[in-house]
């Protein structure tokens, strides 16, 4: 099996996104769950659209023409989903991730962990109300 | 609810808009839609990157050296048949790659804007044909404008036609053909 190339971290996010879209990742929901995962940072349509491209080309994504719907002005949508490669390089991206938070927790402590946790929950308690 | 798209942004939007994309992006802008502001700036900053990804996609980098080597050569040919003086003079080679590039350039384009899917060895020409027609065009505007960018009327046809026949061989024999859903060449 091909071994999958390293990802940036945009291309992180979007496969992240279509993980978590499931069946309804095309175009606009993958757009807003970036945007969701990137915040407070902005992301474009536009740059969106061209990660899905490069991805397709590495072979990561599989994308597809669905149905016409009329709230599209009867236009189709192309949605996506993970192909293995594209699974594969999403894990390794997560064990990657997840040996550098224990690496920042083995040297900052415990108590640093906390204080990122209490303004986690202080900047999503801003957002819900 | 979402509101309704500008009408007339819509249709510069999908004249703008590469085919093989087309659909899908005018599906999400209007799904999007919120205002007929909002609508204007969300194409603004998706176009254009749509735009790019399309060329990044179709563009073959051997194919696009091997273009603009043959029809640099073209050009450079003719000037060394009709008027060799040219070749010495200060700028003289720069002055021949501008119709080499301009024809360059609508080939890339003709290539990002085609339909996915394998085309007829009739369609492949028309790239080089509108290279041409673009490169004539150029010219005529420099000659036009007296600018001394022009090249002599016997080198730019002795060039544009061996620049056609070569970039329509080079095309028949590496035929761009679609690979992916969204006809990725």
């Amino acid at each position: 099996m091909a071994k999958p190339d390293a990802l940036g971290q945009f291309e992180q996010l979007v496969l992240t996104a279509i993980l978590t879209r499931r069946e309804d990742a095309y175009g606009v929901s993958i757009h807003s769950k970036v945007e969701e995962l990137a915040h407070p940072k902005a992301v474009s349509l536009g740059a969106v659209y061209v990660t899905l491209d490069r991805l397709e080309d590495k072979g990561l994504v599989k994308s597809w023409l669905s149905d016409p719907t009329p709230e599209r002005g009867g236009r189709a949508k192309r949605c996506y989903r993970l192909e293995a490669l594209g699974e594969r390089a999403l894990e390794e991206s997560a064990v990657t991730a997840k040996r550098i938070w224990d690496g920042i927790v083995e040297v900052w402590g415990k108590e640093w962990v906390r204080g990122m946790s209490k303004e986690w929950g202080k900047r999503l308690g801003k957002e819900t109300g | 609810m979402p509101a309704r798209p500008p009408r007339a942004i819509q249709a510069i939007a999908a004249l703008f808009l590469p085919c093989a994309c087309r659909e899908e992006v005018l599906g999400d802008l209007q799904e999007r839609c919120t205002s007929a502001t909002q609508y204007f700036r969300d194409v603004l900053r998706t176009v254009p990157l749509v735009i790019l990804s399309r060329i990044r996609r179709t563009a073959n980098p051997h194919l696009v050296l091997m273009h603009a080597f043959v029809l640099y050569l073209s050009f450079y040919g003719a000037a060394w048949f009709k008027a060799p003086a040219l070749l010495y003079e200060k700028w003289g080679l720069v002055r021949l790659a501008i119709p080499g590039a301009i024809t360059l350039l609508a080939l890339i384009l003709e290539d990002a804007y085609a339909k996915p899917g394998r085309r007829s060895p009739l369609r492949l020409a028309r790239g080089p044909l509108l290279g041409l027609s673009w490169m004539l065009l150029a010219q005529a505007a420099f000659w036009t404008s007296h600018s001394s960018l022009t090249l002599p009327v016997w080198i730019v046809l002795y060039g544009g036609a061996l620049g056609l026949l070569l970039t329509s061989a080079l095309r028949m024999l590496f035929s761009p053909q679609s690979t992916s859903p969204q006809g990725r060449i």
